[in-house]
Parts: structure tokens; sequence; C-alpha cells
């Protein structure tokens, strides 16, 4: 805060004293949290009504992404699919079992990637750790497992589709 | 002439400094737990676990009401003693 003596007309405006401004009442703080409780319940509110009432829409049909013979064992391959901007990654399994995941970390949307020869995807951003099987958590920050594709193959072609409901990740 | 208020709150100058740290300590708590609600609600509802959303949102709801009614508690500031009724002759010679 300026405190230029020389011209004090603009205090005529501004009648806040500087240790008004600086300093919380403790009734002031108590009123405050209420209001931050308030938005809390809010934010809470949104978030199951968004669940319940509007929810994220799944793939749709069925989704070129490449030839078997493009994406060799260990290797893999990322993809978009039409209308959407959300990356995936499909990962042939040294075993031979094709997998499709979303490439975000659900901890903090980094890119994931899939580690050779581990059978894990890695997150480099806080070493979260996936099952490159199952999608699911094997160690670090993410909360949830990693969203998943159906892979479908129809002769050399590799197609990804919705998961089904209910859907064993095994 | 002095209220039995004021008497107390003269006899016990920490009353009022130790009730509104109790009341901001429950406030905060309660704070506490909508946040962890909340992230909690989040984290299903992205895992498609949609149940837990609206217990959650009502939990977090009665929360904000229990704070926002635990408010009127608050001490008062100093307040200038209102005058109930207007004063007049009468009252001041009888």
């Amino acid at each position: 805060m300026a405190t230029d003596t020389k011209d004090n007309h603009w205090k005529e405006d501004f009648p806040i004293q500087q240790l008004e401004s600086s300093q919380v009442t403790r009734r002031d703080f108590a009123k405050f949290l209420c209001l931050v409780s308030g938005g809390l319940a809010a934010g809470t509110g949104i978030v199951a009504l968004k669940a319940n009432y509007f929810p994220e829409e799944k793939v749709k049909g069925e989704h070129f992404v490449c030839k078997k013979n493009e994406i060799p064992l260990g290797g893999t391959r990322t993809f978009v699919i039409e209308g959407s901007t959300i990356p995936y990654v499909l990962i042939h399994l040294e075993d031979g079992q094709l997998r499709a995941y979303e490439q975000k970390c659900t901890h903090l949307s980094c890119a994931v990637f899939y580690k050779p020869k581990s059978g894990q995807i890695e997150c480099p951003c806080h070493n979260g750790l996936f099952d490159a099987l199952t999608g699911e958590v094997l160690a670090g920050p993410p909360p949830r497992p990693l969203p998943r594709l159906d892979v479908l193959m129809k002769g050399e072609d590799i197609f990804v589709s919705a998961l089904p409901e209910n859907h064993n990740r095994t | 002439m002095s209220t039995f208020r004021e008497g107390q709150n003269q006899a016990h100058p920490n009353k009022t400094s130790t009730l509104i740290l109790a009341l901001i300590m429950v406030l905060m708590a309660n704070v506490s737990i909508q946040i962890w609600l909340l992230y909690t609600t989040l984290n299903n509802a992205l895992a498609n676990n949609k149940d837990i959303a609206f217990p959650a949102f009502i939990a977090s709801l009665v929360l904000f009401l229990i704070g926002f009614f635990w408010l009127y508690y608050l001490p008062g500031g100093i307040k200038s003693r209102r005058i109930k009724k207007k004063v007049t002759l009468n009252d001041i010679y009888h």
C-alpha cells in the first residue's frame, strides 16, 4: 500500500485503514468458513447431479485402429477416436494379447506409457503404475484404474469399442 | 446499570475467546469432512459408482446447515445497548 504523505486526497475516497484491510477478525473468519462449507455442499451437489443425470457419453460403435502386423509384440500405438479428443493407447502385450486404455493418468491426466517386458503402464509424473493386463492401479497416487476399451480382431484388422457393462477386467 | 451478561463478561474476559475458538474448530472439522466427501464423490462418480453421490451430497448439505445455524452462537461484537421502549418523563420521576 502506498504510504505517500504528500497528497492524501485519495484517502477521502478510500477511508479504509491499512490495519482493517489486512486483518481478518475471528468472527469474519467463522462466517467465511460457513461460506466455504456452502460452496463445498453445492459442489458435491453438482457432481451428484452430473453423475446421475448427465453422464459422459460412451464410445459408440467400433473403430478401426490399425492392422495387427503394424504393431509388434511389446509395442504400442496411440490413437484418437473420431469426434473425440481423448487419446488412447493400444498395447500389444508380450503374451500376444491386445489391450486399449485411455492414455491419461487417473491422477492428474499425465500421458501414461507402456514399459516393455514389464507388464506395467507407467505414469512418469508421479510414478503411478498400472497393470497392463487389467488397467488396475499397482502403485503410486492414481485413485482409479485406467479407463479401458474393448479390443476386437476382425481378420488382421484391430477395432476398438466401448467395454460392455459389468465386464470382468481380466 | 450493569446486566448479568456484562458482569459475566467482566468476571471471565477469556470466555468469548474460548467460545469463538471452539466454534471455529467445529466449523473447520465440518469443512474438512465436506472436502473429503467431495473428493470421494468425484472419484466414485468418475469410476462409475454413482450410488454414493446423492448420500454424500445430503451429508455435505447437513454439515453446511449445521455450520450455518452454528453461527447463531457466534459471540456478538460490542453492540450499542438497545433501548427497548421510549423513556417518558413518568419513567424518570417514578
